[in-house]
């Protein structure tokens, strides 16, 4: 069974690694962006008088 | 002659002599690693961010990688071929490579990106990119180590492209016998060793602190700043 392709002049890649790279992406980003629990609970922590 | 209890009396045996190996040895690790750094129980503040997560990661998948292949390895081609069980545990061997490569490469974007390289850790920073070429040596071999029709596919794919760079002389790809051996023996030794030395490397120097951060903790003021 071949799999599903883009192509994008001489460049081509089979979709389901084109899906893995966007996820690596997004989590990567993700990573960035969301906070992390511990540092949420200091900062709680932090504030309270 | 001086009897044992004289000589224990004088101390001889708290002061070992210098061709002693032993105290070299642990002179030397003791300078390798400062002291509580090895395995340390607060982080600098920074840290506390997913994307300090996956060097972590990275490391728990090749753990699963390296004890899901001591398995196969136990029960050979023709146990993960044809049992129910052996195509778990081969199907464990591969999920837990693709989640090692890909938390390795999102660690290794965090890390070019936060120029991890800065404050003397150049090494550390080379030992990660040896690491890392190293693992993709080991998965090539571990394709040609299926022994099915697509190991053989890309076993002659593989030994073309090598032959076109000239390296094709050094090694077999056609030779399965030889593939398994670099693949369960010399890669994963070469990797092995050289992630330890990389984790040793983070601990020595510490995590690399953020690019706009001021200045960098000493490894004394970790344990307070978290």
């Amino acid at each position: 069974m071949t799999g599903s392709y883009v192509h994008w002049g001489v460049l081509q890649i089979s979709v389901t690694n084109l899906v893995i790279i966007l996820v690596m992406i997004a989590v990567f980003v993700l990573a960035i962006a969301l906070p992390f629990p511990s540092a949420v609970a200091d900062d709680e922590e932090r504030e309270r008088p | 002659m001086t009897s044992i209890a004289s000589r224990t009396a004088a101390g001889e045996n708290d002061r070992p002599g210098r061709n002693n190996w032993t105290t070299w040895l642990r002179t030397r690790l003791g300078r390798t690693v400062p002291p509580g750094q090895l395995l340390p129980d607060r982080q600098p503040v920074y840290v506390s961010s997913w994307i300090y997560v996956f060097g972590a990661l990275t490391l728990a998948a090749l753990v699963v990688v390296l004890g899901s292949g001591a398995v196969l390895a136990l029960g050979g081609a023709t146990w993960w071929h044809t049992s129910s069980t052996g195509h778990f545990v081969n199907s464990l061997h591969l999920w837990s490579v693709e989640l090692f490569f890909a938390f390795m490469v999102i660690h290794l974007w965090g890390k070019f990106f936060m120029a991890a390289w800065r404050g003397k850790r150049a090494l550390t920073w080379i030992t990660g990119v040896v690491a890392f070429l190293g693992s993709i040596g080991t998965a090539f071999t571990g394709y040609l180590t299926q022994s099915n029709f697509d190991s053989q596919w890309i076993s002659t794919q593989a030994k073309d492209g090598l032959n076109s760079v000239g390296i094709g002389a050094w090694f077999n790809v056609l030779d399965p016998g030889q593939m398994l051996m670099w693949h369960i023996v010399l890669l994963p030794t070469v990797v092995g060793i050289i992630v330890v030395l990389h984790v040793i490397l983070v601990r020595r120097h510490g995590v690399v602190p953020p690019i706009d951060a001021e200045t960098e903790p000493a490894p004394d003021d970790l344990g307070s700043s978290s």
